[in-house]
């Protein structure tokens, strides 16, 4: 037979290229010492504020990956990402609360009630995002985000309300669990949910990594970048875009149990608030959009600054003790996010990691033309 | 609209009227089906508290449609002249409360306080909508993404600020004397400032009316929504009409913002925000660009809201999501957006 | 020999990354209507819309009565005294024929309504439909409320974009008969596809391929040179 002896096709010398360079990218290694480090935080660094910080970066790394996956890779742009993410959260806050004594197997239903909820939501937004205009999507979802949290902020008999839901873990996730010590460091119930979520997160952004690399993910990218073309070469741009939008909702649904099981508690204002969406939007731009890793950046920039941008507030009263102004201004931290919104958009509209690729690759090319 | 479809339109007429005459019947006996399971009385009361929302909300959805309708423009900074038209509402009844024209004041003094109110509303936010516009949403033309995010950044911005120069909590605003209480007519009660939101809303209203269609401005304000390429060629500075457009609607979003303040009674720095989700989702159901559309829609918004939330509180939001799903799908376009 | 009212030199052009006009040169006798003749894609509309500064030129210069106007907006060209009928989509819909004429009316004065009177002569179909709406007229109606509207100045320059697109034989018949008429008041710079209404209309023609002028001349001399039409237009 002749097609033997055929050529690869692009597709196949790209994926043997991938694979022959696998061991030896920079940035494999670099994926390995963030796990690693990770990893040994806790222990290197005993201060619970330290593991706070890393464990919300994992969990809105995943986040903000999943909103660039539907953001980045299929142009939609939802401002009811955070959504899912609160129904997840609210998933594992109502299962344990209501129920009353916490099992194990609550943690399973609570992410298959996430997953199954937040997948027929994603499922009918995605639908409606095809029957109207890109913009109206956009303001629709917004209005949408809005009355979830308004059912969480009144619908007292399900949610609590605006108190919110406080509840405990079972077993050796427990905040009262605890079993002498591990590698020097208390081995308690924080501990150990602080690795069930790295862990998770890890699984869920390989996960996520994975969707991109796909065949589906190849599509995405395609449409992404013309969509005329992808349909003429006869592909259902509708059916990639429902599939990517499906998978990132449900990714995101998942950090929100996560989320929860972290804090033990769940209020709308935390989970659901558009606040929140907004600094998931940060991340994905600060990191720079369609690249996934700079979520990772994002999620880490934004949730280091909202861990001790509260602290500006004392250092202006340290330093300027008489300036009532400057006091007030300091306490007002939010002030500086709508600040870097500007300024990222304005001068650093293609993130940290985008604007890395391109300096990258302008050196490549400029290589090249030596070369030759 | 195309030549066929216009043409096909007129030989289908007589088609058309019974059906739109259905329409209309359907669109309009609607609204009587509330009285299913709320008494008369309620009913009217709801009535009135919901026309009066709507009024006031369509304050703010006017300027978002055209800004919108004109340079495809999303401002989500709306809401931040809403709220600081209130704010500066506030300040201002409370000096005049010093001299007097609030708390006991005649109907003449109360009447000149709401109008010095809303006279210095209209300043500050006007002032905002110009700088804003001239510093950060030139800088966004044609790009969604850029837009939303500049926009809710400045939003951000203008709202800290605000609980700097006043306070991150709830304040009472005092009603002026002569429009505290109500009137009952036929054991209906009418709060009286309701029947001034109308007023207000209904002279703002005929206001635009007059310039759209009426003048010059209006002619390019109209043919600029509809084609701007063409309104430039023919010697029109578009964006000097849009910056103008931009301040006139941030202006009415900060009146809005104030008459909301006296409305409810209160006020508090997430009030804009709560607001601009009912705008847009009044500018959507009535269709971008189009004012007459966006008063269509701030009245079903507001009465749909009341009749909802008299029964059942949290869905009251959702109840005008669902107009606005169903309206959608209906026609993609809005009640009245271009094609 | 007279100034020209309007000329291009080395003119480039970008769309996006196309490289549209590469070097267009151009010059427009006053009071003598001009041709641009060309095929599709030569970049005949694009020439006209850099003069406008709708897409504006990347390098070269174009001179408008003695002013370089390269990098004037759009709306600085027009008023320069340049009236421009774009290719289509031209009036708007929602306004009623009369808001179209107000809007096109720099200044409404006793000139300006005077002037009316001429069009409403010309155009009688434009005082029957005073008050509809504009999107109910015909293409044919909308063509001439384009046109018209673009005579209520007092323009020294007329760019007229492919008038005869889409229109039927007769409709263009009384179109070449309304240019000819307002070509007598100001000059005529007009891109066609149609050769007829081309050949009925101008005086002077300039051919443009690929982005540059290859070739310029009398239109009547045109009309006789089949080769050159054979090979820049294709027409046999």
């Amino acid at each position: 037979m002749e097609n033997k002896t055929m050529q690869p096709t692009p597709v196949q010398i790209e994926r043997e290229n991938l694979h022959r360079v696998r061991f030896t990218r920079p940035a494999l290694w670099v994926q390995l010492v963030l796990v690693a480090c990770l990893i040994a935080g806790p222990l290197v660094v005993p201060s619970f504020r330290a593991m706070d910080v890393m464990t919300k970066v994992m969990i809105f790394a995943v986040v903000a990956a999943s909103y660039d996956l539907i953001l980045g890779y299929t142009g939609i742009l939802s401002l009811a990402h955070v959504t899912f993410f609160g129904i997840g959260a609210y998933s594992m806050a109502l299962v344990v609360f209501h129920s009353g004594q916490a099992a194990w197997y609550h943690i399973f239903v609570a992410m298959a009630l996430a997953v199954g909820i937040s997948g027929i939501l994603a499922v009918a937004l995605a639908f409606f995002s095809l029957r109207v205009k890109a913009i109206f999507f956009t303001m629709m979802s917004l209005a949408f985000a809005e009355f979830v949290f308004i059912l969480g902020d009144q619908w007292h008999d399900l949610t609590m309300g605006e108190d919110g839901v406080s509840f405990s873990l079972p077993g050796i996730f427990s905040v009262n669990w605890s079993d002498g010590t591990f590698l020097g460091a208390t081995l308690n119930g924080r501990l150990v949910t602080y690795y069930f979520i790295l862990a998770a997160s890890v699984i869920l952004f390989i996960g996520l990594v994975r969707f991109v690399r796909s065949p589906v993910g190849r599509v995405l990218k395609s449409v992404r970048d013309n969509e005329q073309r992808s349909t003429a070469l006869g592909y259902k741009t509708f059916h990639y875009k429902v599939l990517s939008n499906v998978f990132g909702s449900v990714v995101a649904s998942l950090a929100g149990v996560l989320f929860a099981m972290w804090l033990g508690y769940v209020n709308p204002t935390s989970v659901l608030g558009i606040p929140v969406m907004l600094n998931v939007l940060l991340m994905v731009i600060i990191g720079g959009m369609g690249t996934l890793y700079g979520s990772i950046m994002g999620a880490a920039f934004i949730q280091v600054a909202e861990a001790w941008l509260p602290d500006l507030q004392k250092l202006a009263v340290l330093l300027l003790p008489t300036v009532e102004v400057a006091q007030r201004l300091a306490e007002r931290w939010i002030l500086y996010f709508g600040i870097l919104f500007i300024l990222v958009v304005i001068f650093f509209p293609k993130g940290l990691v985008g604007t890395a690729r391109d300096m990258i690759a302008r050196r490549k090319l400029r290589l090249a033309q030596r070369d030759h | 609209m195309t030549t066929q479809t216009a043409t096909a339109g007129l030989q289908e007429h007589g088609g058309m009227d019974t059906k739109k005459l259905g329409v209309w019947i359907a669109s309009v006996g609607i609204w009587f089906l509330p009285l299913l399971w709320i008494d008369p009385t309620t009913y009217a009361v709801l009535t009135v508290a919901g026309l009066a929302m709507g009024m006031l909300i369509f304050l703010t959805a006017s300027g978002l449609t055209l800004i919108f309708g004109l340079m495809d423009v999303l401002n989500l900074a709306h809401g931040a002249f809403f709220v600081w038209g209130a704010y500066v509402g506030f300040s201002i009844l409370n000096g005049l409360q010093q001299i007097g024209w609030v708390e006991g004041a005649g109907a003449a003094q109360s009447i000149g306080s709401v109008v010095l109110c809303l006279l210095a509303a209209l300043v500050v936010g006007g002032l905002m909508g110009i700088v804003l516009e001239k510093m950060l949403v030139r800088l966004t033309y044609g790009s969604h993404l850029k837009q939303i995010l500049i926009t809710m950044g400045a939003s951000l911005i203008l709202v800290e600020i605000l609980k700097v120069v006043w306070s991150p909590n709830d304040e009472v605003v005092t009603v002026p004397q002569a429009f505290q209480g109500s009137w009952i007519v036929m054991d209906v009660i009418i709060t009286k400032f309701r029947v001034a939101a109308i007023v207000v809303g209904a002279l703002v209203l005929a206001g635009i009316q007059l310039v759209m269609m009426r003048t010059k401005l209006g002619i390019i304000v109209r043919a600029g929504v509809e084609n701007k390429e063409v309104v430039e060629t023919l010697g029109y500075n578009i964006r000097r009409v849009f910056t103008g457009v931009f301040c006139a609607g941030a202006a009415l979003a900060a009146v809005g913002g104030t008459m909301w303040s006296i409305f409810k009674e209160q006020i508090h720095p997430a009030m804009g925000e709560e607001n601009l989700i009912f705008a847009l989702i009044v500018v959507i159901i009535g269709g971008m660009g189009s004012v007459t559309g966006s008063f269509l829609g701030a009245i079903m918004v507001g009465l749909a809201y009341n009749y909802v939330a008299y029964t059942l509180p949290p869905l009251a939001l959702g109840a005008n999501i669902m107009i606005m799903a169903v309206i959608l799908l209906i026609r993609p376009t809005g009640l009245m957006g271009k094609e | 020999m007279a100034e020209p009212i309007l000329s291009l030199a080395k003119v480039h052009t970008y769309i996006e990354q196309h490289h549209i006009l590469q070097g267009v040169d151009l010059s427009f006798m006053p009071g003598r209507a001009t041709v641009l003749l060309g095929r599709n894609g030569a970049g005949k509309s694009t020439t006209l819309r850099t003069v406008m500064g709708l897409t504006p030129a990347a390098s070269g210069e174009v001179i408008l009565k003695g002013q370089a106007v390269q990098a004037m907006k759009p709306y600085e060209v027009a008023k320069q005294g340049v009236g421009f009928v774009p290719e289509d989509q031209a009036v708007l819909y929602t306004l009623s024929v009369e808001e179209n004429f107000r809007l096109a009316m720099l200044s409404e004065n006793e000139k300006t309504w005077s002037r009316m009177e001429t069009i409403f002569k010309l155009f009688p179909d434009m005082k029957k439909f005073w008050r509809s709406k504009a999107g109910v007229l015909s293409g044919g109606q909308k063509q001439m409320l384009a046109i018209a509207r673009a005579f209520v100045n007092d323009h020294d320059l007329l760019l007229i974009d492919e008038p005869s697109k889409g229109l039927a034989p007769i409709v263009v018949d009384h179109l070449i008969e309304s240019i000819n008429h307002i070509k007598n008041h100001t000059t005529v710079i007009l891109v066609e596809q149609n050769f007829y209404m081309a050949s009925h209309i101008g005086v002077d023609y300039f051919i443009l391929d690929d982005g540059r002028t290859v070739h310029q001349g009398l239109m009547d001399d045109l009309v006789h040179d089949e080769g050159l039409k054979q090979k820049y237009l294709g027409i046999a």
